[in-house]
């Protein structure tokens, strides 16, 4: 799952926030704290991108898996660990081979009172698999068959081994509601009742203010504390950031950079910043299609080596940033912890002009017209570069981009497009037309798989943005997919990660943090987490605060 | 009769137009660069099976001239399909932000109007006075103010500081009434903030206008004819000459709300009110076709039928348009 659109459109108001020079002027007082004098029982979440839908097959939005992930329950959940725990399934096991899971299922009641059973679960799984409709059908590309052999027995048959466990990514669906409808029908199916099994029961949706759920008393687990969790829609940070001071919103679990920078000092309100899951890079055309449009001059290695090391990430994060993140390397965000392959500095491809144009002098660009790099025969080193209008952070690294690669003799001419138009530019499969752009990604599941599952060859058409191919990368992927050894799996998904950057078609800029903002005198307890206490992929924070 | 004739042709135009205006939308909003299907299906590792199905549940499949005309079609039975983004029937979501529009301008521009048109006679009829400068000035400052700056700039004193007013959103999140009338001073102080801003930087436009245009007819031959009949000051003004001055007010009134009318969206954004102007905002970043049709249709008509309005309205005030 990938929050990028949103992601994007999130950043892109912070852009816009970024010009808005009263909004700094605000952000600079901190004058007024309410104090609440009863006990909270609401949890108040203030953000600023709406959810799609609330129909968890047909989403493609963060914030919506947020609310989701609060009413459904998976078979087995993220704890605040980062670690798998028991959600509707108690335990679970492999088979000798890998290629089997079996799921011992809890009992537990929907929330509009009926039962339930594995067949809830196989029906889920199966759904997914047989309509394709849903962003979780990559969870299950290898599944053969389900089983229910009993009521609280779900046996999950694969064709290869699973070193991810799809019950942790999946919401288990009633039965009773969604068997009846076609794949086209699921697609317009709004779900304005959702009904789960989850700690929390929907309540309503009012488009373009807020979403509201409330405790269910029947939840099988510990009941958390909050009788009501309610996220409430902001169309402008300052103001967010404003009533997070005034007291009208409890937690933020997204605020752009200088307006976080501004709630240092408020009373009552504690700033935090974690690592993500995300990063953003330049990507490089490398496609193969005879009807790419892209500079083949771009498909030689050490040209992208030389664009790689003539950049370097630390400005990069100071300038463009503010220094809210860390300097990118691999595609694994340092976020992911041991996942993510650490690569000395003196062995990166980074800042290092010299070395870049040594790079070009060997790969036979050693002719130089006003400052621009050419091969005998008069191929110029000369590339188009896009990025999004509105992302700011995006613009300012692509200029810091372009400037750092005229001083080795690389001419890049950026263009900037609203991110829709980026979007299709680049995924025009059938004819990619461009050089180099600058976007991100984020992952939505805490396992490697997701990112390191971007530059396949099965991808392009699809999240392969830069239409890289190597069957040596893929195998890589394979193997670490189907190795269910920890250690061994850890090895080769560090070496896919070292593989794929020593190629540079990604140029990683940055790991960006999580700038997040709770108040301290209505809820305690919220743990950090690498990826954020909320809008990560473990609800835990929601269920364990307690009221101050 | 010809007043029934110049009613139909002008139907038939209103009719015309709105065909013109549909047509236009579609073709326009079609030629934008971008794809929503690659919006739809950007999650995941969607088969290319999986894409060509949302393809088609959203007709997404058929040549433009076909979708043109199934949107047609659609709209001569009064759907207007269903949003991309939010995969609800668009005519239920457009009624939603419509109505919190309409609470918000309704209010906003009567009092604009109203407030402007008053400031402006009172004005005019002590021209060169400490009065009437102190107002000029003052409306000229609001005219000159940044709607985003001024929202926020209320918000911070009034919201942040005073706590006076809520600063976000139509109502308080989760709120329970006890009565009807809790809830409707609830929304009432949501609505002052919004509204106040908007009054600021759109009454200047009536302050000139209705100053400027009394002025003129206070200059003319009948007002001294008026006054020579002994008539009470008071009753020259507001029966003789706001009346004669009325027409540049109904054009600036029928243009007003056709602007508003689209939202007000920097308002809307700074207050996070849920309206228009946010719908349309988000509908094209994300290319919701539907969404984006269905609301220009909706301010297509509302600017028609104001015009249409005005045109009447001119013909109750003025015997010279009548005629003509």
């Amino acid at each position: 799952m990938s929050a990028e659109s949103n992601r994007r459109e999130f950043l892109q108001r912070a852009g816009l926030l970024a010009l808005a020079i009263p909004g700094a002027a605000i952000t600079l007082d901190a004058c007024s704290a309410v104090a609440t004098s009863a006990k909270a029982s609401t949890i108040r979440v203030g953000w600023a991108i709406e959810p799609d839908t609330m129909n968890p097959l047909t989403t493609y939005s963060t914030q919506a898996v947020e609310v989701l992930q609060l009413v459904y329950d998976n078979l087995i959940h993220t704890g605040l660990d980062l670690k798998p725990q028991p959600g509707l399934a108690t335990a679970w096991t492999y088979s000798p081979d890998g290629k089997t899971i079996t799921y011992q299922l809890r009992s537990a009641k929907w929330h509009d009172d009926k039962p339930f059973t594995s067949a809830d679960a196989k029906f889920t799984f199966e759904a997914i698999k047989s309509k394709q409709l849903s962003q979780f059908a990559q969870w299950v590309t290898d599944l053969t068959s389900v089983e229910a052999p009993d009521a609280a027995t779900l046996v999950l048959h694969f064709s290869r081994p699973q070193a991810f466990n799809p019950g942790l990514a999946i919401p288990i669906l009633p039965q009773h509601i969604w068997q009846s409808m076609s794949a086209s029908q699921i697609q317009k199916f709004t779900n304005a009742k959702a009904i789960g099994t989850g700690p929390y029961k929907f309540v309503n949706w009012k488009h373009g203010q807020s979403i509201e759920i409330a405790r269910n008393q029947d939840w099988w687990g510990t009941l958390p504390a909050a009788k009501k969790i309610t996220w409430i829609l902001f169309q402008n940070e300052d103001v967010m950031a404003q009533s997070l001071k005034t007291g009208a919103v409890d937690i933020c679990p997204e605020i752009p950079p200088t307006i976080w920078d501004g709630l240092a000092g408020a009373p009552n309100v504690k700033p935090i910043s974690l690592p993500s899951f995300s990063f953003h890079h330049i990507g490089i055309n490398v496609s193969d299609n005879p009807k790419s449009g892209g500079n083949p001059l771009l498909k030689d290695r050490a040209v992208r080596q030389a664009l790689s090391y003539a950049v370097d990430r630390k400005q990069l994060v100071d300038v463009a940033l503010a220094g809210h993140g860390l300097p990118g390397s691999v595609i694994l965000p340092a976020g992911f912890g041991e996942w993510h392959l650490d690569i000395p500095a003196g062995q990166q491809y980074n800042a290092n002009p010299e070395k870049a144009k040594a790079l070009l002098e060997a790969a036979g660009y050693t002719h130089s017209g006003g400052g621009v790099r050419s091969s005998k025969d008069g191929k110029k080193l000369s590339f188009r570069l896009i990025a999004i209008q509105s992302t700011s952070v995006d613009v300012a690294a692509a200029q810091l981009f372009r400037n750092a690669c005229a001083k080795v003799g690389i001419e890049l001419t950026l263009t900037t497009l609203d991110a829709n138009s980026l979007g299709s530019t680049v995924y025009n499969s059938k004819a990619p037309n461009w050089d180099i752009f600058v976007w991100g990604w984020d992952s939505g599941v805490y396992d490697p798989d997701y990112m390191l599952g971007v530059p396949l060859c099965s991808q392009i058409g699809s999240n392969n943005d830069v239409y890289y191919c190597s069957r040596h990368y893929d195998q890589l992927y394979d193997e670490q997919a189907t190795e269910l050894d920890h250690a061994k799996r850890l090895a080769l998904v560090h070496q896919a990660q070292q593989f794929y950057y020593d190629d540079a078609a990604y140029i990683v800029m940055w790991y960006q943090a999580k700038l997040q903002g709770y108040r301290t005198d209505t809820w305690k307890g919220w743990t950090p987490v690498n990826g954020g206490m909320i809008l990560n992929f473990t609800r835990d924070n929601y269920l364990k605060v307690q009221p101050v | 009769m010809s007043r029934l004739r110049y009613l139909a042709r002008k139907i038939v135009w209103l009719a015309v137009t709105l065909y013109g205006v549909v047509t236009f939308n579609f073709v326009l909003f079609h030629l934008l660069p971008g794809n929503p299907v690659r919006l739809l299906a950007r999650s995941g590792h969607l088969t290319p099976q999986a894409v060509a199905d949302i393809t088609r549940v959203y007709g997404l499949n058929h040549p433009p001239l076909e979708q043109y005309l199934i949107y047609l079609r659609g709209l001569l039975h009064g759907q207007l399909g269903i949003s991309y983004t939010y995969r609800t029937p668009v005519s239920q979501m457009l009624g939603q932000y419509l109505g919190n529009t309409i609470l918000l301008l309704a209010g906003a521009t009567i009092l604009t109007i109203a407030g402007g048109v008053l400031l402006g006679v009172v004005a005019a009829s002590r021209r060169g006075g400490g009065y009437d400068s102190a107002t000029v000035t003052a409306s000229v400052i609001g005219w000159s103010l940044p709607t985003f700056w001024t929202g926020l700039i209320l918000a911070f004193m009034l919201g942040v500081w005073l706590h006076a007013f809520p600063i976000f959103g139509s109502q308080t999140p989760n709120a329970a009434y006890t009565s009807e009338l809790q809830r409707i001073a609830d929304i009432g102080s949501h609505l002052f903030l919004p509204t106040l801003t908007l009054v600021i930087v759109n009454i200047a436009q009536f302050v000139l206008v209705a100053r400027a245009s009394v002025i003129e007819v206070l200059a003319d031959d009948f007002m001294l004819t008026a006054t020579a009949k002994g008539l009470l000051p008071r009753r020259i003004l507001w029966r003789h000459a706001v009346r004669n001055a009325m027409l540049p007010i109904v054009t600036s009134s029928a243009l007003l709300i056709g602007l508003v009318v689209s939202g007000a969206i920097e308002v809307e954004t700074v207050f996070s009110w849920p309206g228009m102007g946010l719908l349309v905002y988000n509908a094209v970043l994300n290319r919701d076709y539907p969404v984006i049709e269905a609301a220009f249709l909706v301010f297509a008509i509302v600017v028609l039928l104001v015009n249409f309005a005005s045109d009447l309205l001119y013909q109750a005030l003025d015997p010279r348009v009548r005629e003509a």
